[in-house]
């Protein structure tokens, strides 16, 4: 048996005396999933697994459908069944109890009743519909915290037709004194936007006043449907531009409560997502990217910090400076940050270097010059991604005088490649630079 | 779009999102699977054995993120355990990539430097804590003590 296995065997013993402390390894000795997994670490072959699993499933199958089950009882059985169907046995069998679970629990049975059915169920299913009546008293509960279940789950999953049903008490919540019922209600919005848009046409002005709540979370959320609406339509939101850097200028200069904070930088997938709509925004639009950049010369000064999540920061920043109307300084920043990237000894800034130089390198093919030793080196890198991303960024730069060496390289690629969708798309690229230089091309492919 | 973006074949590219979270180890068990689209029972364990292949068959010298089919995987070990998150062409690699490490922090506050055998003896309440981070394949919270706040609120009124 394997080293992990063991270590897991021997660890259980001691596991199962522990101290009931919240979080820690709740086990008592008559857990039944501890039962199960323990049993299944001691097996061998896939065939025992299977033979114990379909054991387990006819108990379960059993003890769902007894009326003698106890909530309580029924929580575990849900737990076990979501185990089981993770290791890819159905239990469609147990889909109603889910729900009956999240009906008549107590508030933690009903998470996981809500869990199971999020996890068994998807949004077409004809069992959902029945979910609604409940979703709809948790709406209502004078308990928080099974107000903020019912909003998670109409934001997972929901019937679209009965969406007018839960708008209104959705809409509501928009309104409620604690934040997180507000950011809930929004992200369930969000979710009606993306399933039913005609919908909710009619609270656009509801999304503004979320855009502008003072608490960050809450704002965040709003954030979601922004990206959104402003991707179908930029020429609608210009107007909030100002409102966007204004957020951006505040996250970027620390003013954000400290628990935003990621590794001393403040809500790093914040400032990403307000760079992508500001992106959006400043798309071939003098005016509007004349706002935008003093917050993009201060995002690239902060982000020197040597982490991971600044560099996706920068990333951002760097495509956001060459989608929006140029400027000159900063392009040229940008281009230097890029440069780094792609110098870089760490392989996975290495690997956005080249990711940002495919995106920019129509617009700055100098860029590309630039850098193209560094290019050549990373076409014999070892690591095969490297070499894709490569041939990404030549497949962008090919010209009369280097088709020929870009179409070999690709075809070499091709010989190793065992990925068949990889090589399906470096064949349809081959074969249109055959087609743009047909005779530079022919001799090469004999 | 950018003209860059439309020369793709498919238009999928212009698309961005989270398509799933695997938590395997390295005999290829899963611990955790989450997925914001839907994929069939079926389908699902020959996707994941897969992507543990890949990133197993990957060293430290090489980078984190793998093309596979039509999307990319974003990996990440911890001591036997692999978190692997599916995304779309799109989607920044490296903002996952810490997202990821983010998730593994909630789940070291909320069981004291987690293991292992927490996430398998506790799948009901590590879900709970990825729904708080990632809905519909998107990020809805990153801040700590929000993502958690919801699972604590409930641990008290069981608890009693």
């Amino acid at each position: 048996m394997s080293d992990v296995v063991e270590k897991t065997l021997t660890a259980l013993p001691s596991l199962l005396s522990l101290d009931s402390q919240p979080g820690s390894a709740k086990l008592s000795s008559n857990s039944k999933l501890g039962n199960l997994i323990r049993g299944i670490t001691e097996l061998t072959s896939k065939h025992e697994e299977e033979k114990l699993i379909q054991r387990e499933l006819l108990l379960i199958k059993e003890q769902v459908s007894s009326p003698n089950t106890t909530m309580k009882q029924m929580k575990e059985l849900m737990v076990r069944a979501i185990y089981c169907e993770m290791l890819g046995y159905g239990v469609s069998f147990s889909y109603i109890h889910a729900i009956k679970l999240a009906q008549q629990g107590n508030v933690l049975e009903k998470r996981v009743g809500y869990l199971a059915v999020s996890l068994f169920l998807n949004e077409g299913h004809e069992l959902l519909l029945l979910l609604v009546n409940t979703v709809l008293k948790d709406l209502q509960s004078t308990n928080l915290i099974e107000v903020c279940m019912a909003l998670t789950v109409v934001s997972q999953m929901f019937p679209k037709d009965m969406i007018p049903a839960i708008l209104p008490l959705v809409e509501e919540k928009l309104n409620h004194p604690k934040e997180i019922i507000r950011r809930k209600a929004v992200l369930a919005l969000y979710k009606f936007y993306l399933i039913a848009p005609n919908q909710v046409q009619h609270i656009h002005n509801k999304f503004r006043k979320a855009l502008c709540d003072k608490d960050p979370g809450v704002m965040s959320a709003s954030l979601h449907i922004y990206l959104q609406l402003i991707q179908e339509n930029p020429e609608g939101y210009k107007d909030l531009a100002p409102s966007f850097v204004t957020i951006l200028t505040q996250v970027v200069g620390g003013k954000l409560p400290m628990d935003f904070n990621y590794h001393s930088v403040p809500a790093p997938w914040l400032q990403i997502h307000l760079l992508r709509i500001l992106s959006l925004l400043g798309k071939n639009d003098q005016s509007t990217s004349e706002i935008m950049y003093d917050i993009l010369d201060e995002s690239l000064r902060r982000a020197e910090m040597n982490h991971n999540i600044t560099y996706a920061i920068l990333y951002e920043c760097v495509k956001c400076i060459y989608t929006i109307y140029p400027k000159s300084d900063l392009l040229e920043k940008a281009a230097k940050c890029i440069g780094n990237f792609v110098l870089s000894a760490k392989i996975n800034l290495k690997y956005l270097g080249l990711k940002a130089l495919t995106y920019v390198v129509q617009q700055d093919p100098k860029l590309a010059l630039q850098h193209q030793m560094t290019i050549i080196e990373c076409l014999d890198h070892p690591d095969l991604i490297i070499k894709r991303e490569t041939l990404e960024l030549l497949f962008r730069i090919t010209n009369d005088q280097n088709v020929t060496v870009i179409v070999e390289k690709m075809l070499d690629f091709l010989r190793i490649s065992k990925d068949d969708h990889t090589s399906m798309d470096l064949v349809g690229k081959v074969a249109e630079l055959a087609e743009k230089y047909p005779y530079k091309c022919f001799s090469v492919c004999i | 779009m950018r003209r860059v973006e439309l020369c793709c074949v498919n238009c999928w590219r212009n698309v961005r999102m989270i398509k799933f979270v695997l938590m395997v180890n390295q005999q290829g068990q899963t611990r955790l699977s989450k997925y914001y689209e839907p994929v069939e029972l079926s389908r699902r364990a020959a996707l994941e054995a897969v992507a543990v292949r890949c990133c197993l068959s990957r060293s430290k010298h090489q980078c984190s993120f793998v093309e596979y089919k039509d999307f990319k995987l974003v990996y990440r070990q911890y001591a036997a355990l692999y978190v692997v998150v599916g995304i779309t062409h799109s989607e920044n690699e490296l903002s996952i990539y810490e997202l990821i490490q983010n998730f593994v922090e909630v789940l070291d506050k909320y069981f004291s430097r987690v293991s292992e055998l927490d996430i398998m003896f506790n799948l009901d309440s590590v879900h709970i804590i990825l729904d708080e981070m990632i809905q519909n394949g998107h990020i809805v919270e990153t801040n700590k003590s929000r993502i958690l706040a919801p699972l604590t609120a409930i641990d008290k009124m069981a608890d009693g």
